[in-house]
């Protein structure tokens, strides 16, 4: 092997309220490997974005390979490998939403965030560079009857119109 | 047992035996690649499709069931009485008709999808289930025009690299490393057509943990296509220049069945080879890579003789002789002979049988326990007796004569006080203890019988050139009783000579009457005279060996 391990200089854990959600957590499912998911979103919100050290961490807790973490971790889109800005901007690409005109969404966001989309393995790409705004595609927010819809980090908006757009940027 | 209609024949197959299975026993290929005899059955490559029949009351007739199902999961057992098929048969089913033909063929079109067909420069072409199912149930064509899906090739871990092109995500290595190795690196990035086989590594690619377990090396050799390649073995040959010979893995007291796969000019790769009560079908990484001593350019290829205080080469005349005269005026309590947990039965019974038809005496040695290490897996031990016939040696050197065998410390005591001492070794590498090294430098005239140049060698006032396992004959037992045949590849290098020829010709130089031709010869007279060994012959052996009455470990 001419590459080297990684060497994980700052171990992560959970802070103390992450650590109480968790234990409430694990107790929901049959085995702690079930936990897999909901476990990942909180060590996410935690630490910002998925890193090995976090892969490490929740393999420990969940007494599963790294491997399988990796595995979970690359196979959703929600789970960020790398830094993202501060609000994250999905937009719902799916059927309904490109009926209703997603596309001008986009382009009004890039224009008004001055950024390109990411792409799945380049968030970068996306990322403006004062670090504040992620923009990405995504597939169905289950939210049609309301097309076209973006989900700002947690918070789904819809009806989408151009000035409304502008609001909800400005407002953030 | 269930019986079964499959295709036009009636067969009778134990209850829980799978289609797969089934037709393999009767000569009928189902193709399969995420199906493992050793592994879980996802049943995700789809490939193993047959085609159930079932009876279709409305018609009052026996019909192909609406859909076909996969063989691997597919599992045969006897059926209650009022559910048997045509009044007779636990289940139909066909493995030939046109819809398991076409959807074959489709499973396959899918599966080429992506692949880069680069066969010319593939290493697992001649042995790749992609290109032989391709060739036996595929389409001629693809209709495939996008672009294909090139991910990059990489680096697993210390002998296995991904070509991951040429994957078909059948996922056994996966598997393998999860059930069987237990230490879980491997699984799948990204998600479907870009689905990848990988060890856990962070996001610009540097891993966390690489696949370096001892059993790593099995990856290899289920994966079914050419995306796990083997370091060793790359651009090394292709595999069918290769000659087989079932043979037994030296390389501890395990005893696992291997193919010795060799061309003229050395050993090129050991596979394992099935063995249901020993190594089922795996081999760790120790015994598989451990076979280079044999091709090594510092092999004995002379007998050398130490002249003015150095070894120097000469020829067997010579060697022999300087030994013969050595021996013959020597009283027997002076001379110790040992034997080696390296060599076969058949070398330690000529062995034993020299030392007491023409030496007189009955106390010898073993020379064994290279210090090692256990390893224990979920489904796999490696010993930590490396060498591979300890058992079968310490039986044939005392028990065919009543013979006193001497270990460790009795051993290195006696060597200590022995004026002569004639020592067979034949390990890769044998390091020495300090007390072992003063007991042999004490011996006034060694004689060593080894392989390579080693720490016993140094000391040594004769050394005889002697043969590995891949360059005779004979039979090895196993720490569980196991007795088991290695087979003779490739031809010894130099004037060496397979190790019990020498010890029968240094017999008749001493004037004993030894007559063996051929090491199965030899085992027809452990049969004889050793207890529990009345069924070792070559021929009750053949290529599944044979346990011992003895031995329920």
């Amino acid at each position: 092997m001419s590459d080297e391990l990684i060497q994980i200089e700052t171990p992560f854990a959970f802070n103390e309220e992450n650590q109480r959600e968790f234990n409430a957590l694990i107790g929901r499912y049959p085995v702690k490997e079930a936990a897999m998911l909901p476990t990942l979103h909180l060590a996410q919100r935690q630490a910002g974005y998925i890193t090995p050290a976090v892969m490490k961490y929740v393999a420990e807790q969940l007494e599963v390979s790294v491997m399988k973490v990796k595995d979970v971790v690359t196979f959703y889109p929600m789970f960020f490998e790398e830094p993202v800005g501060e609000y994250v901007i999905r937009v719902c690409h799916t059927l309904p939403c490109a009926l209703r005109d997603c596309k001008g969404v986009l382009e009004h966001l890039k224009a008004k965030l001055d950024t390109d989309i990411a792409a799945e393995t380049n968030l970068a790409k996306g990322t403006t560079p004062d670090g504040k705004f992620t923009l990405m595609k995504v597939e169905c927010l289950a939210s049609c009857d309301v097309a076209p819809v973006i989900m700002v980090n947690d918070d789904l908006y819809k009806n989408l119109t151009p000035e409304k757009i502008d609001e909800i940027i400005d407002n953030l | 047992m269930a019986f079964v209609k499959l295709n036009d024949l009636e067969i009778e197959v134990e209850d829980g035996t799978n289609v797969v299975e089934a037709a393999r026993e009767h000569g009928i290929e189902v193709p399969h690649y995420c199906y493992h005899p050793g592994l879980s059955r996802p049943a995700n490559c789809r490939m193993c499709l047959v085609e159930p029949h079932v009876f279709f009351p409305p018609a009052g007739a026996i019909v192909p069931d609406r859909q076909l199902a996969t063989g691997c999961t597919t599992v045969l057992r006897t059926a209650p009485p009022d559910r048997k098929l045509d009044g007779k048969y636990d289940f139909i089913v066909r493995t030939d008709s046109e819809r398991v033909k076409k959807a074959r063929a489709d499973i396959l079109e899918f599966l080429l999808v992506h692949h880069p067909l680069d066969c010319p420069v593939c290493d697992q072409a001649g042995e790749c289930d992609l290109q032989d199912y391709s060739h036996r149930h595929g389409h001629d064509k693809s209709r495939y025009l996008e672009v294909k899906n090139v991910p990059p090739k990489k680096d697993l871990g210390p002998d296995v690299l991904l070509y991951a092109t040429r994957c078909v995500v059948c996922t056994r290595c996966i598997r393998f490393a999860d059930e069987v190795s237990g230490t879980g690196e491997l699984g799948l990035v990204h998600r479907g057509s870009h689905d990848e086989i990988d060890i856990p590594r962070s996001h610009e690619g540097v891993p966390l943990q690489v696949l370096d377990n001892k059993l790593a090396g099995n990856v290899v050799d289920i994966c079914p296509v050419g995306a796990l390649i083997s370091k060793d073995f790359l651009f090394k040959s292709r595999p069918w220049f290769l000659e087989k010979a079932n043979s037994v893995c030296s390389g501890c007291s395990v005893g696992c069945n291997i193919t010795v796969e060799y061309k003229a000019d050395g050993v090129y790769r050991l596979k394992p080879r099935f063995h249901e009560d020993i190594n089922q079908h795996w081999i760790c990484d120790d015994g598989r890579l451990g076979y280079h001593y044999v091709n090594s350019d510092d092999r004995l290829q002379l007998p050398l003789k130490r002249v003015d205080d150095a070894l120097t080469p000469t020829h067997w005349a010579d060697a022999l002789a300087t030994i013969t005269e050595k021996l013959s005026d020597i009283e027997t309590e002076d001379i110790v002979v040992i034997g080696s947990a390296q060599g076969t039965n058949e070398d330690n019974y000529v062995l034993q049988q020299f030392a007491h038809d023409v030496l007189k005496t009955t106390q010898l040695g073993l020379f064994g326990q290279l210090p090692g290490e256990a390893h224990k897996f979920p489904q796999f031990t490696i010993e930590a007796d490396k060498n591979p016939n300890t058992a079968g040696a310490r039986t044939i050197l005392g028990s065919a004569n009543g013979n006193t065998v001497l270990e460790g410390d009795a051993l290195w005591e006696k060597v200590s006080s022995a004026k002569v001492v004639y020592l067979v070794s034949g390990a890769p590498e044998r390091p020495l203890e300090d007390a072992e090294k003063a007991a042999l430098e004490s011996v006034d005239f060694l004689v060593v019988q080894d392989v390579l140049p080693s720490e016993v060698t140094q000391f040594a006032d004769v050394v005889l050139p002697g043969t590995t396992f891949a360059e005779k004959d004979g039979t090895f037992t196993n720490s569980t009783g196991w007795v088991q045949r290695i087979r003779k590849t490739i031809d010894p290098p130099g004037e060496a000579r397979v190790d019990w020829e020498i010890t029968q010709q240094l017999a008749k130089q001493l004037g004993g009457e030894m007559n063996y031709h051929f090491a199965g010869e030899i085992a027809l007279e452990i049969a004889e005279n050793v207890p529990g060994y009345a069924d070792a012959t070559h021929q009750k052996i053949g290529d599944a060996g044979i346990k011992l009455a003895d031995s329920d470990q």
